[in-house]
């Protein structure tokens, strides 16, 4: 099978190309140098060409999700799309059914999706909700930092056996990186309490929220997992959290060799100054700063758009806060040894203060931090808003007048108070390429992602604009519309989305990491393990093991650790 | 002769998974550490066995069965495709895709049992675990409606009042309360046992909510209970250090149904305002948690979903199948690891009958006598694999353990053949 | 007035979807369009004239339609969806969903109507002669938005839930109530003038309840006031004596249920709180 996309103007900021005019062309699901006559030809003439779209950080399929699902039924009711000969029904506003998502971000002209945060008790659940989203390549990131063999490996500073134990979990579980939410919070959220900084005790564990980040960053070295650990930090939704976060991209500095080795996610929601909602304002500045000056650091936004959200997270006591500040519905469901989730139905609005400065704060860490390799476009979707409306933040990020005019019905007071209106910055259409996909495949490290060069995946999307003749700044509705609905989306080298319509299903891959973990430290460590298994755990370790039949696609990435 | 390890049970929701059989001749001969449920499951799964597909009681070939089923389906104006909660999740999965495909109303058995827990969750949310939580922090458990003693066997010993976990050692460190409309043998292992008034619960928790509030209860008894002994309960369970709530149908399916759960779930959310306290529903059938799960995540509802307009539409009372059949709306149904007409109610089952059924069950039973066609499934957990969910959402996997009788194929596999067949007769 | 009379064509066996029978479907179009009007038989997408025989004219505007429906329609569901202003009556019982969201306009059942009844009702007015089912002007599962403005009244008994989320109109049954009358009531009025199953206003925040006849027990989240001599509905004084309970308290509900004392001389007992 090949396509030559002809004429198109090119982003491919991992190959350095800017805007050039230049012909794609693939076979066989692959980026090619050239093809033969008899290719099926796309006229991309005066539009523009990006490779699909790689999103580092959504909540898109596990217990989780499905939680979400279930508590609100009244969010499917008006977002509903009936079955066609291609497409199964779509249902679904900001918790919507895995065929929804998998056929939205394909018409948005996104190809890789990750699973923000998987307990591992429950990620065959996870599994099977990723086996049922057509079209992206996926996997998941699995939450470890409050498991309870972790902690009592790292009390009793067994690192090997740790990072043996984790090697092990990604080939038994199948995920992709290691996630931690509010570490040590979450375990003692167990008890209905929380930890307020990063060297508070977690009893009975003789460790520290501190000791368990430093403990899976050296790890996560160790194993030489590809994405650097992934972590919603402690006080997450607090007013003055902003410097919890800066002393948590800061204690791990000393463990960084040039490269980062630490990605926060959804700094919005850790980005707050001020000690109360009343005397709430953005800690982006601050934040920014310490992004400029140590480049060990990643971050993604967790971007707010106003109207419907449904907040989902690992972090157990922070969606109880939530709860009752708001008095909406809530569902919290612990796992066992392992952590918690937490799902509280949310709206945003403009004239609410609070919301107003949440929402300018994504945007300053956006524009004020200056290295766009660093910084991720996310809504931590669900949480701060739905993936749907990535091209309405990234029309604010590339037009000033778009950001004023909705400065200009946002809560005065917030508006005041934000360093938003004194921004001019504007990111081109290269920078955006950059943050939606190359900057996100590359900190993954997905080697045939995010790029158009010989040899990555055929991941493509085409937008029928012209980035030589548009003004984004001014235009920024038409860059909208037509990021909104793909003229072409191509996965693999098939051509899925026309004009914003979904013209073929498949199911895509599910990708994993497979460490190879030494096989006498291995034996030792499960051992051990087993005997914890039955005293922690009511199911057996047999069974908690994931076979790779259970992935419908299974693509495992092996990894040649540094044990 | 071997020996197979860690098996998961497909009996009930405590979905116990450190089941050992011994296995001959393609016969499970030996089963150890299962309760007496379990052991009859594994033991005499081959009683009341249907050998051969059937058509208004003829023996046929699958492909004959097939191939009926499947104009009964396609020629339908509003099929019910109804059970699910005994089969494996994949198996409910191809399901879904045939209802939305023939436009049918597909709801499982949760809409008899657990239903009213989702409602109750959909109004008000729920604060809820895994049961290892509570096996290693729980120090105070109360047993509302619901006699685990007789329906969940290990339940305690493995998960509950007798489990033996990282902080909590056992029986002796904790307190059990049993709420219950007599005294069943749960009651009997009590340390507490509370005798409510029938169909009060409401009252009993919306007065335990409103003490642990400090407020004054204004009448002297409620639900048959002195308003002092209310009173000194709620002191109890804001003074635990982790307090876990298991309820069954005692409270689902006595007046009020869905507004019982809420009124529990509004308890439990109180109560985490002082301490931790969670609550977990003891669903029955051990798959019924994967029903809703599957459904959830495929069409956004957990049960009762309408696709007669292509799209899924939910609102129980309406989409429910009890409440469909009793109507008189559908004009065909799919049954599928469910016997409907051993428990439905009697207008609901004389109009069943009124209509074409096609029953997939390796059993015979009440609802295939009524049937137009039989198709005999294998026995999901013994003769096929497949995936469950534990009342607490853990997904396992059901092991295969012999093979099934010549001929006879999985639910999946059957429904797969169904499904095809469907797609070149549906648009 | 303009008057088209409708006839069911068959007996309905699945359920039929009529949202589009309404007078403003219906005005200003002449039958052979109306006939046209897109309904739905189970999964079968059809049109009111496959189903219905239709007779008459419509009026200019939907304030001067009106729509006479005669025969078994109890499988017909959605009458008078989100209709703004005319008449509909229906010489028989009628299915689910009727007057939904309906905004203006009057609708007439001379025999019984099933569940939810002016669900999530926005003003107009809808009168069962019979009993109607459960959920009286309640939204969908998990939305909490329900009846907003408007009258329902129910000459016979309602069943369970009547004004489910209520957040203002007014709703009498003038027969019995089941369970749960008011449940997550914020606004409204709700008057049941014959017996009640219980639980009245639970979980409500606001609005107010009557019950003129019998009702087992008062909620213990609800506190006893005083003995309130009437009780007013629609500008109308309803005379009591009556027991008046504020509550929910469980959510700090500043809702009033007044109960008769004649009828419910089992709560004589809270009289003991009266200064």
């Amino acid at each position: 099978m090949e396509l030559l996309i002809k004429n198109g103007y090119v982003y491919d900021p991992i190959n350095k190309i800017n805007g050039e005019k230049m012909d794609i062309a693939v076979k066989d699901g692959k980026i090619v140098e050239s093809v033969s006559s008899d290719a099926k030809v796309i006229d991309a003439t005066n539009m523009l060409v990006m490779p699909g779209g790689v999103d580092i950080h959504s909540h898109i399929a596990g217990s989780k999700v499905n939680s979400g699902r279930i508590l609100r039924p009244e969010d499917h009711y008006k977002d509903v799309k009936p079955r066609t000969a291609i497409t199964r029904a779509e249902v679904g506003h900001t918790v919507p059914s895995t065929y929804t998502i998998g056929y939205r971000y394909a018409r948005l002209g996104y190809t890789t999706v990750i699973e923000a945060a998987s307990p591992p008790l429950k990620t065959r659940h996870t599994h099977e909700e990723l086996n049922d989203i057509p079209l992206i390549d996926k996997s998941c990131y699995l939450v470890l930092d409050n498991n309870w063999i972790v902690l009592d490996y790292l009390s009793q500073g067994e690192i090997d056996k740790c990072a043996a134990f984790i090697g092990w979990i990604f080939k038994a579980l199948k995920g992709y990186a290691i996630k931690i939410v509010n570490p040590g919070g979450v375990e003692l959220w167990g008890w209905g309490k929380n930890v307020e900084s990063l060297d508070d005790q977690v009893p009975p564990f003789d460790t520290t929220p501190r000791e368990i980040i430093r403990g899976l960053c050296k790890i996560n070295k160790m194993l030489n997992l590809p994405h650097t650990i992934h972590l919603h930090t402690n006080n997450l939704g607090k007013p003055g959290n902003y410097r919890t976060t800066i002393e948590t991209m800061d204690t791990v500095s000393d463990l960084a060799d040039g490269k980062p080795n630490i990605h926060i996610t959804h700094v919005q929601f850790c980005g707050y100054g001020g000690d109360s909602w009343i005397t709430l304002r953005s800690g982006a500045p601050e934040i920014a700063k310490y992004v400029n000056n140590h480049n060990h650091v990643t971050i993604d936004l967790g971007q707010v758009v106003f109207g419907d959200a449904t907040t989902m997270t690992g972090d157990g006591p922070f969606q109880f806060i939530l709860q009752n500040l708001t008095g909406n519905k809530w569902k919290n469901a612990d796992v066992e040894a392992e952590g918690s989730a937490g799902i509280v139905p949310y709206k945003y609005k403009r004239k609410n203060f609070v919301n107003a400065v949440q929402w300018t704060i994504g945007l300053e860490l956006a524009l004020l931090i200056k290295d766009p390799w660093r910084v991720f476009l996310t809504t931590d979707h669900p949480n701060a808003g739905t993936f749907m409306k990535y091209p309405r933040v990234i029309t604010w990020l590339m037009s000033k007048v778009a950001r004023e005019k909705v400065l200009n019905k946002i809560n005065k007071r917030a508006k005041k108070r934000s360093t938003l209106p004194s921004i001019d910055r504007e990111y081109t259409f290269y920078e955006i390429a950059i943050i939606t996909r190359a900057a996100t495949a590359k900190a993954l490290n997905l080697a045939n992602k995010g790029h158009l060069g010989v040899g990555a995946d055929a991941d493509i999307a085409i937008y029928n604009i012209n980035p030589m003749e548009i003004d984004p700044s001014k235009e920024y509705k038409k860059v909208r519309r037509a990021l909104k609905r793909a003229a072409y989306t191509i996965k693999g080298g098939e051509i899925i989305v026309k004009d914003g319509e979904i013209v073929k299903s498949f199911i895509g891959e599910t990708f994993w990491v497979k460490p190879a973990i030494p096989e006498d430290l291995e034996k030792d460590m499960l051992r051990e393990v087993s005997e914890k298994f039955k005293e922690y755990y009511t199911v057996s370790l047999e069974n908690y093991i994931i076979g790779e039949n259970e992935l419908a696609s299974s693509k495992p990435i092996a990894v040649k650790t540094n044990l | 002769m071997k020996t197979i390890r860690n098996v998961v049970c497909p009996f009930c929701g405590s979905l116990c998974d450190d089941i050992e059989v011994e296995i001959e001749d393609n016969r499970v001969v030996k089963v150890r550490k299962g309760c007496a449920i379990s052991a009859t499951k594994f033991t005499k799964y081959n009683e009341e066995r249907i050998y051969k597909p059937r058509i208004d009681g003829r023996e046929v070939s699958l492909e004959e069965a097939i191939n009926e089923a499947v104009e009964i389906l396609a020629n339908a104006k509003y099929p019910a495709l109804y059970g699910w909660s005994c089969t494996s999740t994949e198996a409910i999965n191809i399901g879904i895709e045939i209802a939305e495909l023939v436009g049918g109303v597909m709801d499982n058995t949760a809409s008899v049992c657990h239903g009213p827990t989702i409602l109750g969750e959909q109004d008000a949310g729920i604060s809820t675990c895994t049961l290892g939580q509570v096996k290693n922090r729980a120090e105070l458990i109360i047993y509302w409606g619901c006699n685990p003693a007789h329906a969940h066997p290990r339940h305690m010993a493995r998960y509950s009042a007798a489990s033996r976990g990282r902080f909590v050692k056992g029986r002796k460190e904790r307190t059990v309360i049993v709420v219950d409309v007599r005294k069943t043998h749960t009651a009997k292992t009590a340390d507490i046992f509370i005798q409510i008034k029938p169909n009060s619960d409401f009252e009993l928790l919306t007065a335990l909510r409103w003490a642990v509030k400090n407020g004054e209860l204004e009448q002297e008894e409620i639900a048959g209970i002195p308003a002092e002994k209310i009173e000194e309960l709620a002191d109890m369970l804001i003074s635990c250090r982790f307090g876990a709530l298991f309820f069954g149908l005692g409270l689902t399916m006595s007046a009020g149904k869905a507004r019982n759960i809420e009124a529990a779930v509004n308890l439990v959310r109180e109560l985490n305002n002082y301490t931790k306290f969670v609550m977990v529903p003891m669903r029955g059938h051990f798959n019924v948690t994967g029903a809703n799960e599957v459904m959830a995540w495929a069409t956004g509802f957990p049960f009762a979903v309408d696709f007669s307009r292509g799209y899924p539409f939910y609102n129980p009372g309406d989409t429910t199948f009890v409440d469909v059949l009793t109507r008189g709306d559908c004009d065909a149904a799919l049954i599928v690891a469910s016997d409907p007409v051993s428990g439905f109610p009697a207008e609901a089952i004389r109009n069943l009958a009124k209509i074409p059924v096609i029953t997939l069950d390796p059993h015979e039973t009440l609802t295939t006598m009524i049937s137009k066609v039989v198709i005999p499934t294998a026995v999901v957990g013994i003769e096929a694999e497949g995936s469950a969910y534990r009342m607490d959402a853990v997904p396992l996997r059901l092991k295969k353990l012999v093979e099934p009788p010549p001929g006879i194929l999985s639910d999946e596999e059957v429904l797969k053949l169904i499904l095809k067949k469907l797609k070149e007769r549906v648009k | 007035m303009g008057e088209i009379t409708l006839k069911p064509k068959v007996t309905f066996k699945v359920p039929i979807i009529a949202e589009t029978i309404t007078p403003d479907n219906f005005a200003g179009k002449p039958i052979e369009e109306i006939e046209k009007l897109e309904m739905w038989e189970g999964n079968r997408k059809t049109t009111l004239g496959d189903l219905f025989e239709a007779a008459g004219s419509s009026g200019e505007a939907p304030a001067d339609t009106k729509i006479i429906i005669e025969g078994d329609v109890r499988k017909v569901r959605r009458i008078g969806y989100k209709m703004t202003d005319g008449q509909i009556l229906i010489k028989g019982s009628v299915g689910m969903y009727l007057g939904e969201k309906m905004e203006g306009g009057k609708i007439i059942v001379e025999g019984d109507a099933d569940s939810w009844v002016g669900a999530g009702m926005k003003g107009g007015q809808i009168e069962i002669k019979g009993n109607a089912g459960d959920y009286v002007g309640a939204p969908y599962r998990g939305d909490t938005k329900g009846m907003k403005k408007g009258t329902i009244i129910i000459h016979g008994n309602a069943g369970n839930e009547v004004g489910c989320w209520m957040r203002g109109g007014t709703i009498i049954v003038k027969g019995n109530a089941g369970l749960f009358p008011g449940i997550h009531m914020k606004k409204g009025t709700i008057l049941v003038e014959g017996d009640c199953a219980g639980r009245c206003g639970a979980m409500m925040k606001g609005g107010k309840i009557a019950i003129l006849g019998y009702v087992p027990s008062v909620l213990p989240s609800f506190t006893f006031e005083e003995i309130k001599k009437s009780f007013k509905v629609k500008g109308e004084k309803i005379k009591g004596p009556f027991y008046l309970f504020t509550g929910d308290l469980n959510e700090n509900g500043a809702g009033k249920l007044y109960v008769s004392t004649e009828k419910n001389k089992h709560l004589q007992f809270y009289e003991k709180y009266l200064e």
